[in-house]
This record gives structure tokens, C-alpha cells and sequence, in this order.
């Protein structure tokens, strides 16, 4: 199955519910989203006038903007939870694409909050601080939080495009150029309907009673609407996909009541009188629903044929593994009731499969390894070398560290193998008849050929101990008589002992003797 | 996978995690939690005594914790989610499936929480006198609604470590309480108040002046401290002993990692100190004396830091192979997929690397494997560096390693792919190892071409 699935547990509640739910959670958070943005946006403006007027001491209305920023920015993250859980949940693929293909930047979002959350909130409360050092911060923290919106905008983009999304994997991090422009007017629309919200917002708030600045605020509702209509035409010429008429309709609506709007407020402020809360509030519902409600259908006529595809594709998929689900219900089972705190568990679990059962290197997968696993039934060692070998492994093999396991557990496994392998042991003498012939040979086979890996203490040369890997140290590490032979006789395949098969037996037998009497 | 892969760079995906949910879990047990029942208890005492010192002392802390709340805690609370939404987003798409209902409420709990909080902020001067008695209600109640949230979130924290009989009968509600929820609810809270308690004799020792007020409020902290801090050392017990000893045995070297864990005397050394610090601070504070309550009061909030991460890395550990136990690798890949993949192949399986293109590349299907199976812990370059763990193996030990991990290592998930990719995987990742396939940091594995 190379196509794209959704997730193959059910949804919690049946499919148009999750849609209307998501519309308007998404209304609500995104009404306090742009009294938020706008909110910050004013007051910068705000400040920037007063001192340009070189009115900063008398006048606080910034700050008085500025201080409903807590409010606004609180209320809009926790709304924001219930749309983003709806749409995890709805548009599992397509969200989740997006929120991927954009990871770093999607998880910006959250320092980009902290930055400019603090910075407001602080900005809001702190009066007397220098008008640089205001301007300073106040545009760091408007920088981070404009940001926030040109993300969200992208992941939106991304999730509404599902056939762009193998070129954004291909191409980085980034839109094709198509793209890039509708996110960008897409982006800005958001500013520019933040711009008219927090506007309207402000004008029945912290305006509220002084003609002066409720004029200002009718004249920042007027920008903010003339701007929302050339930016509006620029989105919609560069939708991906052009709009099927239902959509057209739902949109002139909303254009019809922004173009309502303007035109109350220009007779208004021609009049000089104020606008009635009664008419401009049924007026933003009519503006922000409709236009929310464009940008919804566009996303499901892009959207909804893919997700009926994705589910049935899970269908298919379900079927094919549901003949696996009883086996990894079982291996889960049994893998609870493995409890890796005793030696016979982890020796089991974690030596057996290369060094076998009865630990003489047979195991299954002994077969795969150039270097075959030790028979580790036939050493005989200190358990301080065990642990040093169980800790670090042997470089050049297979045989990798286990210090994952802790003291303990180690000390644990180390007494298993004892007991049952008498790694610890005494190393019995060998019993072949050795000639003293054959043993004066071997002596001297000894420090002419093998000390030079080897050492003449037995313990390996400097050099040798950088082989891959390197020789055994025979004053603490041995094997058996007759697996030593073995391995004189065969050598060990894969590393740097060779075959001494051409040497008579008894002289092997006293090379045995020789690498055994190194033992302390 | 149904998700393209993404890993961050050098520090890793837990890491990412893990960075941002302890800092959110300090505040809101802290904070959220802790200091606001705090300064509750602090307004109730002023308005029962009539005490100017009370009531200031719970009205001044309230505003920079509020900005912290608002600011940081409830931002970074929404992080959890969005961070694993970007690198686990298959393991945060199940669990919002699952507990679809508890984050529904959760949703409108933390609402009103904030509305609570807010409204407490803005009415301090203006409820006074008659309406003092409902702005005291209001604080209390935004405790309630705090203990409500942990008890939400708890149920969805246990269940990723306790899933019980979840993977058999798939019910909500054996998912909801599992065994590890009660006992956590616990921990939680009795790290919560302590802390919170913690916080607040700090605030109170450098802050405040008037020596008969400093005294009377330490010992009442003093006491809070102390209590909670044996309801947060018996629930610890209690948590440890419902968790299914398989992951249990993994708890001191979850905490000690491969450099410590020859030595697990550092674990229970630091741990008992830790724990006495705690506990000497609560008794000082009890016996009201100042000077070496404000020497004890940073280390007790350093401490109890140590302790959270320390919770929260032993919790998120030693869940080891699993993401969801049952139903989830910790590589997201489901545990009847992985079998599925081991007889028809994961690549063949894998939308995101058939878009690919070179598909024939043994290094492109080595990245992409290695995306895949392990780069949810294991990053290149960054912490955990695959390459640490498999210097000095031959290729073949790799492949050897590879087909075992899951029993070789108890918390390390099996490998999910045929034979031939095991092979892939294994070459890939030895000359990955050797330096052969240069590899620096990468974020995305996919559209990896071959270069040897």
C-alpha cells in the first residue's frame, strides 16, 4: 500500500458533526485572534504617534490599548484548542502534512508566543521606561507575534494543497512561487481584518467616550476596510483552484456587508456623529461568518474528495493487517510478561540469539556473523574483564556494549553465567601428554610467532591491541584446553588468528599450555 | 507512514520535547496549581484577620504570576501538542482519537480557567467589602478547575505508560482509568502544592520586611510544604508500584543513562538528598526561622525541578518500545504493521518514499529506514548519535543487532522491514558509522541521494 492513509482508529464522532463543531470553534478563536493582532497593532501605532507628537507623558492611551492585550491573547490560545483538536481530528492527513512539511517553522510558533506575550504584557505595564527602548521591544514583540499568522496561514496553504506536497518535500522548505503569492495575500488579509477588528473593538472600549479618539478609530476602520478590499481581490486571483459559484455567493455576502459597513461609517463620520454599536456589531458577525465561512468551503472542495480517498485507502490497509493484529497482541503479552531484572532473562534475551543456548556460540544468528560469537561456555575469565567486555563491547565484532544495563543487572548476569557456564572458574590442566620436545618447540613457536600479537607476558602488544578486533589478554581471559586447540588448530575466522593446523599436535597441545599458564 | 518524517537536528525529537513539556509542567504544577491556591489562601486569611499584610502579599504576587501563567504556562502547555503534532504526529493523531472527549472538556475547562483567572485579576480592587467573599470563591475555584485540568490530562498521561486492557477491548473508559491514574493524580498535586508552597515562601522571604507577618506566613507554608511533600514521596511509591514491573526495571537507568549507569549509587544519593533538602527546608520554615529558610528556599525549588524532569524522564522512558503500550512503537509504526513489514516490506508500504523517486538507490532506502525505525530517539550527529552506539560493530554485527533490538534491548522497539531491507538498513548505517556516506544533521531523510 504506497498511498496515503488516514489513521485507522474511528473517529470519535461521525464527519459533518466534526465539520460544523470545527466551523465554529474556528469563528470563535479567530474573532479573538484578531482582537489580539489588531490590539497590538494599534497600540504600536498608537505610541508611535504620541511620540511623534511628543505627547508621551500626558498621553497613555497605548497603554490603556495595550493593557486589553492579556485578555485578547489569553482568550485566543485557549480557543484555539478546540479548533485544533477538531481539525487533528477531521483532516487528520492533510493538518498534520502541513503542520510536517513545515515542522521548524510550526514549532517556532510557540518561542515566537512566549517572546511576544512577555514583551506586551510587560510593555503594557511597566510606564515609565525610555520611548527607545519601547520602540525596541515593542517591535520585537510585534515582529514575533505578526509571525505567528504568516505560519498558521502556511500550514493551511500546505494542508488545502495536497498536490504540492511531494514538491515541498522535494524542494525544502518552502512554496512554489504560485503559492508563496496567495499565502503572502492571504497572510495579509488576516492583518488587514485584524486591523478592522481591533479597530472596532477599540473604538466601543478604550475610545469610549472621547470624540477625538472614536474618530480616529473610525478613521483606522475606514483604512482597514478600504485595504481588506484590495487585498481580497488579490487573494481570490490567486486561489489555486478557482471557486464554484455557492462559494461566490457566500463571499459576496460578506463583501456586500464590509461595503455596508464603510459606507455607515463614512456617513457617520461625515455627520460627525458615532456609528450604533447595534448596527456595527450584526454588521462584523456578517462580515467575519461569511468570509470565514469562503475560506471553509474552499478547503473542503479541495479537501473532502482526498479525505473520502484517504479513508477508504485505510480500509484496505486495516484488512491487510487485521491478520497480524492476534500475533502482536500475543508478542505484547509476552513482552509485559518479560521482566529484565534477572540474569537468566537478559542472558536469554540479550546473548542467546548470537552465543546460544548452551553458550557455545551457535546461536541463530551465529550463521550471519563472519566473526563467529564466542563459545563463551568454554571461557574462563575474572569478573572484572566480563564486566569491561559487557560495558564496552569488542571493537571489530559484533559484540556491542551493554551498558544499558546498570551495575546490578550486570552483576546479575555476570553470576548467571557463572553458575551455569563456571565462567569464573578454575581453568583445568591440559591433558594431552606433552613431549618436552614438543614443548621446547612451542616455547619457541611462541615468542618467535604468536608474542608478536600476542606478547611474551601473553598480554598482546600496544600494536595488536589496535586490531579489529584486538587479541585476548591470556593473564585474565582464557578458554578451555580444547577450545584453545581448536582455535590454534583453525585459527578464528574473520580476525587476525591464523591456522596453525601444519604444527605437530603435541606442539599445539604446548601452545595451549603455554597461553593458559599466563593465567594469574 | 502516513506522515512525511521529520527529526530536529542534533537535539533530537525527546529532547525538543522534553525541553519545552518539563517547563510547562514546573509552571502550571507550580504556578498554575501551586501559587494561585497560594494566594487564595493567602486573600482568605487576609479577609479573615483583617490583615493588610495578607491581603497585599496575595494581591502583588498575583501579577507577575499571572503573566507567567498566561505568558509562558498556558503557551507552552499548547507546545506539548503542537511540537508533537510536527514530530510524532501519527502517536498525537491516535491519542486525540482516543481521548477525544477528555481534551473536548479539557478545551472548555482551560477556558473557563482562563475567564476565572482574568476576571480574578481585573475585580481585586473593585470586589471589596461585601463582594470580597465572592472574589475569595473565585480564587478557590480557579484551584478547582486547575485540579480538574491535571485530572483530565492525567488519564491521557497514564495511559501511555499503563494501557491495561486497552490494546484488547479497546474501551474509553479502561483507557481513561488505568492503573497509574490515581497514583499520578496524586504525585502531581503533591508536587503541584508542594512546590507551589515552595515558590511562595520564596517570593515572601525576599520580598517581605515586617518580621511578625514573615513568620506567621512561613509557617503556614512551612506546613503546606511538608504535608504535601510526604502525599508527593507516598504517591511516588504507590505510582512505581502499580507500573508493570517490565518497565519498571528500567527506572534508575532511565535517570542514569550510559555514562552513570555503572554507578547507581549517584541515583539513590542524589535522590535521598534531594528529598532531605526538601524536607529540611519544610521543617525550618515550620520552626519559622528566616535566615536559614531563604538559604534552604532555592535549592528546595531547584530540587523539586530535578525531581519533575526526573519524573517525567523515568514516565516518558521507561514506556521504552512502545508509544502507545499495545498499539504503538515509539517509531510510530503500529505492532501488527511492523509484522505486516516484515513480510511485504515497509518501503513498499511507504507513500512518502514512493514519492521518492529513486527508489532503486540503496542509500535513499537506508535513509528512509532509518527515518523510520529509529530516528524517533537515535538523530545523526546530535544527541544519541547513531553513530556512537555503532562504532566498532562489523556490518554484519549491525545486521545482527538490527534483527534483535527488541529483546536485545528491552526498551528499544523491533525493527519493522523484510530481510533484504534489514541488510539495506545495516550497510547504510555502517558506512554511515565509518564515515563512507557523509550524512551532516540532516532533518529530512527522504530524496537522500547516494554519494559513496
Amino acid at each position: 500500500m504506497n498511498k496515503l492513509i488516514d489513521l485507522l482508529l474511528q473517529k470519535p464522532l461521525p464527519d459533518p458533526l466534526l465539520h460544523d463543531l470545527l466551523f465554529v470553534a474556528f469563528v470563535l478563536h479567530m474573532l479573538f485572534v484578531l482582537f489580539t493582532l489588531g490590539t497590538a497593532m494599534l497600540a504600536f501605532y498608537l505610541f508611535l504617534e504620541t511620540w511623534h507628537k511628543g505627547k508621551l507623558q500626558e498621553s497613555t492611551w497605548d497603554k490603556e490599548v495595550l493593557r486589553t492585550f492579556t485578555i485578547h491573547k489569553s482568550l485566543a490560545v485557549v480557543l484555539g484548542v478546540a479548533p485544533l483538536l477538531l481539525i487533528q481530528v477531521g483532516l487528520t492527513v492533510p493538518f498534520f502534512t502541513g503542520v510536517t512539511l513545515f515542522a521548524p517553522y510550526w514549532m517556532l510558533i510557540i518561542l515566537l508566543l512566549i517572546i511576544s506575550f512577555l514583551l506586551f504584557d510587560s510593555l503594557a505595564h511597566r510606564i515609565n521606561i525610555r520611548p527607545y527602548l519601547h520602540l525596541f521591544l515593542g517591535m520585537i514583540a510585534l515582529v514575533a507575534l505578526l509571525a505567528v499568522p504568516a505560519i498558521f496561514v502556511l500550514v493551511l496553504v500546505t494542508a488545502e494543497s495536497p498536490d504540492q506536497w511531494t514538491n515541498i518535500v522535494k524542494n525544502g522548505y518552502h512554496l512554489d512561487s504560485a503559492l508563496t503569492l496567495h499565502w503572502l495575500f492571504r497572510y495579509l488579509h488576516v492583518l488587514g481584518a485584524a486591523l478592522v477588528a481591533g479597530g472596532v473593538f477599540h473604538f466601543f472600549f478604550t475610545a469610549k467616550g472621547d470624540p477625538e479618539k472614536k474618530t480616529k478609530m473610525l478613521h483606522w476602520i475606514v483604512a482597514g476596510i478600504l485595504e481588506q478590499f484590495v487585498l481580497g481581490v488579490l487573494v481570490f486571483a490567486t486561489l489555486p483552484k478557482k471557486p464554484d459559484y455557492d462559494i461566490i455567493i457566500v463571499m459576496i455576502v460578506g463583501v456586500a456587508s464590509a461595503a455596508f459597513l464603510l459606507w455607515s461609517v463614512f456617513k457617520a463620520l461625515s455627520k460627525n456623529i458615532s456609528p450604533k454599536a447595534k448596527l456595527i456589531y450584526p454588521l462584523v458577525v456578517l462580515i467575519v461568518v461569511p468570509m470565514l465561512l469562503t475560506r471553509q468551503l474552499i478547503q473542503d472542495k479541495s479537501l473532502l474528495p482526498l479525505k473520502k480517498e484517504l479513508e477508504s485507502n485505510a480500509a484496505v490497509y486495516e484488512k491487510s493487517l487485521s491478520i497480524y493484529s492476534q500475533a502482536a497482541l500475543d508478542n505484547y503479552k509476552n513482552d509485559l510478561n518479560t521482566v529484565y531484572d534477572n540474569g537468566k532473562t537478559i542472558f536469554e534475551k540479550s546473548c542467546v540469539f548470537c552465543h546460544g543456548e548452551n553458550a557455545d556460540g551457535k546461536g541463530n544468528e551465529a550463521v550471519n556473523l563472519s566473526i563467529p560469537p564466542e563459545a563463551i561456555a568454554s571461557v574462563r575469565t575474572t569478573s572484572e574483564t566480563l564486566r569491561q567486555i559487557l560495558i564496552k563491547g569488542v571493537n571489530g565484532t559484533a559484540m556491542p556494549y551493554f551498558g544499558y544495563y546498570e551495575k546490578g543487572k550486570l552483576n546479575r548476569l555476570i553470576d548467571f553465567l557463572n553458575n551455569r557456564f563456571d565462567l569464573l572458574g578454575k581453568l583445568p590442566p591440559v591433558q594431552f601428554d606433552i613431549s618436552s620436545a614438543d614443548q621446547e618447540k612451542a616455547n619457541q613457536i611462541f615468542s618467535e610467532n604468536c608474542a608478536a600479537c600476542h606478547g611474551k607476558d601473553g598480554r598482546g602488544t600496544p600494536e595488536a591491541k589496535k586490531f579489529q578486533p584486538p587479541p585476548p589478554d591470556f593473564t585474565v581471559y582464557n578458554l578451555l584446553p580444547e577450545r584453545a586447540f581448536e582455535v590454534i588448530s583453525n585459527g578464528y575466522p574473520g580476525t587476525m588468528m591464523v591456522s596453525f593446523a601444519n604444527l605437530p599436535e603435541g606442539v599445539r597441545w604446548g601452545l595451549v599450555k603455554i597461553v593458559n599458564d599466563k593465567k594469574r | 507512514m502516513e506522515f512525511p518524517i521529520f527529526q530536529v537536528p542534533y537535539l533530537g525529537n525527546g529532547m525538543t520535547i522534553a525541553l519545552n513539556a518539563v517547563l510547562h509542567i514546573i509552571i502550571v504544577q507550580g504556578i498554575t496549581t501551586g501559587v494561585i491556591t497560594m494566594i487564595a489562601l493567602a486573600e482568605y486569611i487576609g479577609f479573615k484577620k483583617s490583615s493588610e499584610h495578607w491581603e497585599n502579599f496575595a494581591k502583588q504576587l498575583l501579577k507577575p504570576t499571572l503573566i507567567i501563567i498566561t505568558g509562558v504556562g498556558s503557551v507552552t502547555g499548547v507546545g506539548i501538542w503542537f511540537i508533537t503534532s510536527a514530530l510524532s504526529p501519527r502517536g498525537i493523531g491516535l491519542m486525540l482519537r482516543i481521548f477525544f472527549w477528555p481534551w473536548f472538556v479539557e478545551w472548555l475547562v482551560f477556558a473557563v480557567e482562563v475567564i476565572v483567572i482574568l476576571l480574578y485579576y481585573f475585580t481585586w480592587e473593585k470586589w471589596s467589602g461585601l463582594k470580597k467573599k465572592q472574589h475569595i470563591y473565585l480564587g478557590f475555584g480557579y484551584s478547582l478547575l486547575a485540579i480538574i485540568s491535571a485530572v483530565l490530562i492525567t488519564g491521557i498521561l497514564g495511559f501511555m505508560l499503563t494501557s491495561d486492557g486497552w490494546p484488547w477491548n479497546r474501551s474509553f473508559w479502561s483507557a481513561f482509568f488505568n492503573p497509574s491514574f490515581i497514583p499520578q493524580l496524586f504525585l502531581r498535586l503533591g508536587i503541584a502544592f508542594g512546590l507551589g508552597s515552595v515558590f511562595t515562601s520564596a517570593y515572601l522571604l525576599f520580598t517581605r520586611q515586617d518580621p511578625m507577618f514573615r513568620k506567621e506566613a512561613l509557617r503556614l507554608f512551612g506546613k503546606v510544604a511538608l504535608v504535601f511533600l510526604l502525599i508527593g514521596l507516598l504517591s511516588t511509591w504507590w505510582y512505581f508500584s502499580v507500573v508493570p514491573s517490565r518497565f519498571k526495571t528500567h527506572a534508575v537507568f532511565s535517570v542514569l543513562t550510559s555514562h552513570f549507569s555503572q554507578h547507581p549509587e549517584f541515583f539513590w544519593f542524589l535522590n535521598i538528598f534531594g528529598a532531605l533538602i526538601l524536607a529540611l527546608f519544610s521543617f525550618t520554615a515550620l520552626t519559622r526561622s528566616v535566615s536559614i529558610s531563604r538559604l534552604l528556599v532555592i535549592p528546595a525549588i531547584l530540587f523539586y525541578c530535578c525531581f519533575i524532569t526526573e519524573y517525567e524522564r523515568v514516565r516518558e522512558f521507561i514506556r521504552g518500545p512502545f508509544l502507545l503500550p499495545g498499539y504503538l512503537y515509539s517509531n510510530q509504526v503500529q505492532l501488527d504493521e511492523s509484522l505486516f513489514w516484515k513480510e511485504n516490506g515497509a518501503l513498499k508500504n511507504s507513500y512518502w518514499y514512493s514519492q521518492a523517486g529513486n527508489s532503486a538507490d540503496t542509500t535513499a532506502q537506508g535513509a528512509y529506514l532509518f527515518a523510520q525505525n529509529c530516528s524517533s530517539c537515535h538523530t545523526i550527529d546530535g544527541l544519541n548519535d547513531i553513530k556512537d552506539r555503532l562504532r566498532g560493530r562489523t556490518e554484519d554485527g549491525i545486521y545482527v543487532i538490527l534483527g534483535n533490538t527488541h529483546q536485545m534491548v528491552p526498551f528499544m522497539p523491533p525493527f519493522s522491514g523484510t530481510e533484504a531491507e534489514r541488510r539495506v538498513l545495516s550497510t547504510f548505517l555502517y558506512r554511515l558509522t565509518s564515515g563512507e556516506i557523509k550524512l551532516k544533521a540532516p532533518s529530512r531523510f527522504m530524496f537522500q541521494k547516494g554519494k559513496s
